[in-house]
């Protein structure tokens, strides 16, 4: 029987030892709901043009060439076979430059995951890589030419076999630390932390993203009808924050220790929000919801 | 440089709301920027759309979304009437669930995006949902539509910020029983397992952001360099291929471990 096919296949190297082996992709992107531009004045669909800026004559795909402006206004023109000579020419090996420990991993840096598995003989060279990561909880750093690009590639154990990701660049990837710095530094202890912590437990559960559905184009299709038939959906009201000095209340209120008159119509709420909820996270998080909170008191 | 948010709304634990925003973790930005030029002219390539059956140009404030009914029959969406999809998480992520921080397998991380507090209003409610998550060792599990899809999207506390994840469906990861089955069941060498584990613990080096490098840009920025001197004049010969090693097929990796553990001790690290 033919095995799947393989994107790439090479060698992997550590040390002085050597293995031949293969890349296969491990996810690819579906479709999502496809819809067309429009010219609002004529309801036909529009298509995009490329023209000269100053001219604004139309510009066939074989005159346009990739630019690099150096002065205002000035640029250096590179044609794509000076491009290619960029990227060193590719010896299809993954050669390992370093371990990291897995906890040090930043997943933020990660783009698309291969399956990496034996090409053909050698499987001990990589059996012992395998269980040797496996064993000292790291990953492994190399970098090749993957598919005309220069790629830093991350390997790591996975059940039987390896799973290579080709990392983002480090100009590709936004600084959290940056990201984050306008948020202040508020030291959350207490009552408050117990009661959200309490929370947390009661809606511990087990999540199985392949049993995920997505509900956009069924509720597109459905928008799309009442319009035909002439019908507005209702306006959704936005949700309403949560003010500083209620915070204490809501988090009681969520743990089930709050005022007694507003449970019965929160739970009722709980349950309609519930109702349209993927089932395997429903399931999931009704078990444990019906179990008594062990956290309590 | 300031950053525009890509996505407004809400984070909400139980009956805990407060307004956030969410921004792309990685940017499409490359270090070496290129614009299109028009070769006979060298001025820039801007795009703009025209109307498919007039060939006018069509103003960007023409321009509307189309659901294709028929052959040639559109519905015309407003972006207004397709915030009132009937979904909450359009605007609203609800944290349905939490499960342990490993339980999600990194091959279920799609794109990361960085979620913070929109409002003062929201920064303590944010920071108990992100320290109560990070207290229990939890990532927090909801829906969002990004990008017209309903997505899978996992909550993680990242500083004094909150990393999310979006999650791949699951026809989009392959089953990874077919590439690895013909594997077997074998486990490693156990006498080689202790070289092995020795080269390794020689080579593991602390992350650095240095690894993710990326040495092709550099020498684009030298061509460039080189083609401003000269403007017009081609730049010659090709870049220095990388010392490519014979890929040799190891008849005795003992051989091959302990020589590479021998030329770490050399090394001296």
């Amino acid at each position: 029987m033919a095995g799947p096919r393989a994107n790439w296949k090479g060698y992997i190297k550590f040390g002085e030892v050597s293995c031949p082996v293969a890349l296969y992709t491990a996810a690819s992107s579906s479709e999502r709901i496809a819809f067309n531009t429009l010219n609002r004045k004529t309801g036909n669909r529009v298509k995009r043009e490329f023209i000269d800026s100053e001219t604004g004559d139309p510009v066939e795909r074989e005159d346009q060439v990739k630019g690099y402006e150096v002065d205002n206004g000035q640029y250096v023109v590179l044609e794509p076979d000076e491009v290619a000579a960029a990227i060193p020419e590719s010896d299809k090996t993954l050669r390992i430059e370093a371990f990291i420990p897995c906890s040090q991993i930043d997943t933020t840096y990660f783009d698309k995951p291969y399956y990496l598995a034996p090409d053909k003989m050698g499987t001990d060279a990589f059996l012992l890589l395998r269980d040797g990561m496996k064993k000292q909880g790291v990953a492994a750093i190399a970098q090749t030419v993957l598919f005309r690009r220069m790629r830093t590639v991350l390997i790591r154990a996975h059940g039987k076999g390896l799973i290579a990701s080709t990392l983002n660049f480090d100009y590709e990837v936004r600084s959290s630390e940056k990201a984050f710095e306008e948020i202040p530094n508020l030291k959350i202890e207490g009552e408050i932390l117990e009661l959200a912590e309490h929370i947390i437990g009661t809606k511990k559960g087990t999540f199985d993203a392949s049993t995920f559905e997505d509900r956009y184009e069924a509720a597109v299709a459905e928008l799309v009808k009442a319009k035909i038939e002439g019908r507005t959906l209702p306006k959704k009201k936005a949700p309403v924050a949560s003010k500083p000095s209620n915070l204490l209340q809501a988090l009681r209120e969520s743990a089930g220790l709050g005022a007694k008159e507003t449970k019965p119509k929160r739970t009722a709420a709980n349950a309609n929000r519930r109702a349209g909820r993927q089932k395997a996270a429903e399931t999931a998080a009704k078990s444990k919801q019906a179990a008594p909170p062990r956290r309590a008191g | 440089m300031a950053i525009r948010p890509h996505w407004k709304g809400y984070l909400k634990l139980s009956l805990v709301t407060c307004p956030v925003q969410m921004m792309p973790a990685t940017s499409e930005s490359e270090k070496v920027r290129f614009h299109t030029l028009n070769r006979q002219t060298q001025n820039r390539v801007v795009s703009h759309y025209v109307d498919a059956v007039t060939g006018k140009e069509v103003k960007e404030e023409d321009e509307v979304k189309g659901y294709q009914r028929g052959e040639d029959e559109y519905v015309i969406l407003e972006d207004e009437e397709l915030e009132n999809v009937a979904l909450e998480s359009t605007r609203t992520i609800d944290i349905s669930t939490f499960t342990p921080r490993d339980s999600i397998e990194w091959i279920w991380l799609d794109t990361p995006y960085y979620l913070s507090p929109d409002d003062p209003v929201g920064e303590e409610a944010f920071s108990v949902i992100r320290d109560a998550m990070d207290a229990q060792n939890m990532v927090g599990i909801s829906r969002l539509v990004i990008s017209r899809r309903e997505r899978a999207v996992m909550l993680e506390p990242r500083g004094k910020g909150i990393v999310l994840w979006t999650l791949r469906y699951g026809d989009e990861v392959r089953e990874e029983d077919s590439y690895f089955e013909a594997i077997g069941d074998g486990k490693a060498d156990s006498e080689m397992m202790p070289l092995v584990q020795q080269l390794i613990k020689k080579q593991t080096k602390d992350w650095s952001a240095k690894m993710v490098a990326d040495p092709v840009q550099e020498r684009l920025l030298d061509i460039i360099a080189a083609k401003k001197k000269t403007l017009k004049k081609p730049v010659k010969g090709k870049a220095k291929p990388q010392p490519s090693s014979p890929a040799s097929n190891v008849v005795n990796i003992m051989d091959a471990l302990k020589k590479s553990v021998a030329a770490e001790k050399r090394g001296g690290r």
